[in-house]
């Protein structure tokens, strides 16, 4: 048992290391990180300094200004952590290099999530001190420690609970051939529905609505929001809601990925 | 002397549209993928402008601009970046080409290297840019029988500069070599500049959007013309992209002394 996993921990470790050393990526994704925090700090302040022009409701508005920049500071943290790891196994399906790859004493989802979590958890360590530094910079003060500590926290599980939904969208490759468009409405839906640059409190009534009734509002909206609210009670409870995303999602990727051999095989391979 | 450039430029300018009408020729013949790519830019574009809509039914106005300004700016923006990616869509790939001495089949032609490298891809989805746009300047309100040629000037405003900007970062390549991701990194942050409305951003940053990335000249002056048409903003539109034009054309000239084959043996039909 622990030999299996210990299969799947080498390739995290060693997509960890590769990924390391294409540091363009890395500073490519930094920059864009900066870029989209100093252009909404800058949204933020001029709508808030608007509101409230003058005198003690300046501070708050500047305040308020500030949590925006660490909500958004979050949820992008959660996104460009994540790897393109549907567009690997849409190759792998393409080429037909995923029929060497199945003689493997591994399961071939398995080997490619353990590949994407080595790669996630790069990114995540790289870019969480980078966006606590732009965040303070841009935004004019510090979150709260312990919102930090719980956005973090169910942050990281909202991030993997994605990385297997971009599993299930590569996976689509079997059937579909280009995946592309199936991971743009999907990315798309989740920049809206999940909130990732504006929270959900500031949407219309009935947009906000229709949004907390789907899983996108719990991978970004949901964390996002801890940091300014720092809630323990909520923070069991979005990690209870991922925990059972994760499990349904987990469930959809073998799924796919079963049936998908069986096409694969009724090709030829 | 000032004959016979006139005369290249003609000439350079006739080739050039019977290159872009063969390659828009091609890329209509592949219609599923043709559609598929104009209908998801144009979903993505309307999505990202859904975040405008989200803040000014809240807010009313960011920094002055209201829901119909942000619709110009929105417009001129996709309009221009539209039109570059469908006319001159080898833009994407001009860094590489320089950096591995890809350019080799275009110097044994009697045609502008520059030309032929830009104009020898075309990308569908820009289209789906020029269909919100269009939808945006409609809905606007801004746009009627008077204003249609300063809109006219504002787009191609956008487009000569866009186009020039991908000449500029690109051409880095000349000089650092392997510079791509960095190149389309810069050329993104334009873009992606060029969305938001100038009063947001201090005296600092706006020094750097009407020079290093010329966001400004982009949308910011173009966008004028149609907010407060006058005789001088036109001269400044114009004047700023044509000029910004001229250095980019000066630049990748210097840069292809400069240039080193790649020794390949490539035949170009």
């Amino acid at each position: 048992m622990s030999a299996a996993y210990g299969k799947y921990l080498a390739i995290a470790r060693a997509a960890f290391w590769q990924r390391l050393s294409e540091r363009a990526a890395l500073i490519g994704r930094i920059a864009f990180y900066c870029l989209i925090l100093l252009v909404f700090s800058c949204v933020w302040r001029s709508i808030f300094s608007a509101q409230e022009p003058l005198g003690a409701h300046r501070k708050a508005a500047a305040h308020a200004a500030g949590d925006y920049v660490w909500y958004l500071a979050l949820t992008e943290w959660i996104m460009l952590s994540q790897p393109t790891l549907y567009l690997d196994i849409e190759s792998d399906v393409r080429s037909g290099d995923i029929a060497y790859q199945l003689a493997r004493p591994l399961s071939y989802v398995g080997g490619k999530l353990a590949e994407g979590v080595g790669d996630l958890l790069l990114r995540m360590l790289t870019l969480a001190p980078f966006g606590l530094l732009f965040a303070r910079l841009f935004s004019g003060q510090w979150a709260d420690g312990r919102g930090l500590m719980l956005a973090a926290l169910v942050g990281v599980m909202a991030a993997l609970l994605l990385l297997l939904c971009y599993a299930a969208i590569g996976l689509c490759a079997f059937w579909l051939h280009d995946c592309t468009p199936v991971y743009l409405v999907w990315q798309k839906l989740l920049f809206v529905l999940g909130g990732l640059m504006l929270p959900l409190s500031i949407y219309p009534e009935w947009l906000r609505a229709l949004a907390q009734r789907l899983p996108f509002a719990s991978m970004l909206y949901g964390p996002g929001q801890l940091v300014s609210h720092p809630d323990a009670g909520r923070a069991l409870e979005l990690s209870v809601e991922l925990g059972a995303w994760v499990v349904l999602a987990g469930l959809l990727v073998l799924g796919l990925e079963r049936r998908g051999r069986r096409v694969l095989e009724l090709a030829g391979g | 002397m000032a004959e016979a450039r006139l005369h290249r430029l003609l000439a350079n300018l006739g080739f050039a549209s019977r290159l872009v009408s063969c390659q828009l020729q091609a890329s209509f013949a592949l219609r599923g993928a043709f559609w598929t790519s104009v209908v998801l830019m144009l979903v993505n574009d309307l999505i990202f402008f859904s975040t405008w809509w989200i803040l000014m039914a809240r807010f009313g106005h960011v920094g002055g601009w209201r829901l119909d300004d942000m619709m110009c700016l929105y417009g001129i923006s996709a309009a221009g970046y539209g039109l570059c990616v469908v006319v001159t869509g080898g833009i994407h790939d001009l860094s590489r080409r320089i950096d591995e001495g890809d350019l080799d089949a275009f110097l044994t032609q009697p045609k502008s290297v520059l030309v032929q490298a830009l104009a020898s891809r075309t990308q569908p989805s820009g289209w789906g840019d020029i269909s919100v746009a269009l939808g945006l300047f409609a809905l606007s309100g801004k746009v009627h029988k008077e204003t249609v040629p300063a809109l006219l000037v504002g787009v191609l405003c956008g487009f000569v500069t866009f186009v020039a900007c991908g000449i500029v970062m690109h051409s880095l390549a000349f000089w650092f070599g392997r510079t791509q991701t960095l190149s389309r990194a810069l050329w993104e942050f334009t873009l992606t500049f060029s969305m938001y409305p100038p009063p947001l951003f201090g005296s600092g940053v706006r020094f750097v959007l009407f020079t290093l990335l010329p966001a400004g000249l982009a949308s910011y002056l173009p966008v004028e013309l149609l907010r407060h048409p006058s005789w001088s903003a036109l001269g400044a539109a114009l004047g700023g992209s044509l000029a910004y034009a001229a250095f980019a054309v000066w630049l990748f000239e210097q840069g292809l002394r400069r240039y080193a084959s790649g020794n390949r043996f490539n035949v170009r039909g």
